[in-house]
């Protein structure tokens, strides 16, 4: 296969590693949120629902998690899944990554000092306002860089959609290795994500540098 | 904020549109995971198919592994292609079928096969010891399990693995026979070897052996000789072979009436010499055992 080709196939499979990866964080993102409320929730059986499901999604390897969400539908209903391979990554990826993001929330949530509730309080603001015009902008200022290491991570996880066999990059550079015997699509494979890595990288620090308004 | 949450939305947006459209566009190049959704509408109503009526079939879904050439890999253009897979569009071609190729993880299949994600594996597909789990075709190929070691190991018959590091494709014919103690089972030399080493794909397997931390790989024949002509010199294969097998299409158990047209037509294309023409096009044709009448 002529190098030219092995690009434009990778390339193809980088596409789909990218759709894999916007369209958790869209996903997980926002649900992670919720799923941090719940986890502080003063209702005990909400609370310890959600502390079961972030033990089991950080328990056990996305890998399985990934094969369990894929062959779920059939295992249990007997349903044809034919259709289901994009999807249940996508569900996969988001319900695993929504853990992580809560529990980053949350630590960023609760290191909110409480004067600052009771000073909104005392203004006036409700809760909701207090909660989305006070103490959200400084939460997200707060976590970005630990919200960064995770979006790196979900960028390098993305090859893990392998075990579906879906064709994003890694399983097509794997193809490729098997028919030319050679390890250049692993190598030009690194370069696309150290590539992808070093963007996120430097839109996540524009941001923050952005957000850093008071320094 | 405004600002920056619209820009957001917006790439977002655009990424998921493009990934969508890749994956119908692609469908056409062989990308099967993406074929398998362009076609969602009528293979939801083909698998219904499956159960009554053959005849108003429209799609054929082959699941085969990506990384097994010389029966299904991804050729020069980055199309899937193989003996097996042009075969499966030559069935096609009879039936006016449209052939899907969905490259599975070959550790899935019955999983992928069960759930009716695939019609069928037709991927260099041993069928003996597997007769009770599968519903398969006629036997197509006649092929061999055989040991590949370093042409200076020293290694020359099975007597000389006693003691070596062995390496095997998990999932696969050649370590299920390794592992069987049944006639035929080859358990007792396995229990020879230092150990039986697992790879997830062929071309670990290689590095391993040409570093020389395995001593020798079991394969299949025909993978054999195409990773040898692929890889050059330094390899040869040991004349004993493990076994002798066959390869059929496997379906789900109990799918005799798509097993049917397959047998049908894989007869008609041994007789019209297209079955000997594949053949020759991937350097086989001594191990084909379909014959003309």
């Amino acid at each position: 296969m002529s190098f030219s080709t092995m690009l434009m196939q990778l390339s193809s499979g980088m596409v789909k590693t990218t759709g894999i990866f916007f369209w958790t964080i869209i996903l997980s993102l926002p649900l992670g949120l919720f799923v941090s409320f719940g986890r502080m929730s003063k209702n005990p059986v909400l609370k310890n629902i959600v502390k079961i499901y972030i033990s089991l999604m950080r328990g056990t390897p996305l890998m399985l998690q990934l094969m369990m969400v894929y062959y779920f539908p059939y295992l249990l209903f007997g349903m044809n899944i034919r259709t289901f391979r994009f999807p249940a990554i996508i569900i996969g990826f988001t319900i695993n990554y929504a853990a992580y993001f809560a529990e980053i929330f949350r630590s960023g949530i609760e290191s909110m000092p409480v004067g600052q509730y009771e000073a909104a309080k005392l203004l006036g603001y409700s809760k909701s306002q207090t909660f989305i015009k006070i103490i959200l902008p400084q939460v997200i200022k707060r976590i970005l860089p630990s919200i960064t290491n995770e979006v790196i991570t979900l960028v390098k996880d993305t090859s893990l959609a392998f075990s579906l066999a879906y064709m994003e990059m890694f399983t097509v550079a794997k193809q490729i290795v098997a028919k030319d015997a050679t390890f250049t699509p692993f190598i030009v494979a690194a370069v696309f994500y150290y590539v992808f890595n070093f963007v996120v990288a430097f839109v996540m620090e524009h941001f923050e540098k952005k957000l850093s308004y008071y320094r | 904020m405004k600002k920056y949450v619209a820009i957001l939305a917006a790439v977002c947006l655009a990424f998921g549109v493009s990934a969508c459209g890749s994956s119908s566009s692609s469908s056409a190049s062989g990308s099967a995971a993406a074929s398998a959704s362009a076609s969602a509408s009528s293979s939801a109503s083909s698998s219904g198919e499956t159960e009554t009526s053959e005849g108003e079939r429209t799609t054929f879904v082959v699941g085969f592994d990506a990384e097994y050439p010389p029966y299904g890999y991804m050729d020069d253009n980055g199309e899937y292609t193989g003996f097996d897979l042009e075969l499966a569009q030559a069935v096609c071609d009879i039936e006016g079928w449209e052939l899907v190729k969905t490259p599975i993880n070959w550790d899935s299949k019955d999983m992928e096969l069960n759930s009716g994600s695939i019609d069928c594996i037709w991927n260099g597909f041993t069928m003996n010891g597997r007769e009770d789990d599968y519903t398969f075709s006629i036997p197509y190929v006649d092929n061999s399990q055989v040991i590949v070691v370093s042409e200076d190991s020293g290694i020359n018959s099975l007597e000389d693995l006693s003691g070596k590091i062995v390496g095997v494709q998990a999932a696969s014919a050649a370590l299920t026979l390794l592992q069987s103690d049944e006639e035929g089972g080859q358990k007792a030399l396995a229990d020879t070897f230092a150990s039986l080493q697992e790879f997830p794909d062929y071309n670990s397997a290689f590095v391993e052996l040409q570093a020389g931390s395995i001593d020798a790989v079991a394969m299949d024949i025909g993978v054999a000789n195409y990773q040898l002509k692929t890889r050059g010199e330094g390899y040869k294969i040991l004349d004993e072979a493990l076994n002798t097998e066959q390869y059929a299409v496997g379906f789900k158990k109990g799918n005799t009436e798509l097993c049917d047209i397959v047998n049908k037509d894989l007869e008609e294309l041994t007789n019209n010499g297209t079955v000997a023409e594949l053949a020759e096009k991937y350097d086989i044709s001594d191990l084909v055992c379909l014959e003309a009448e």
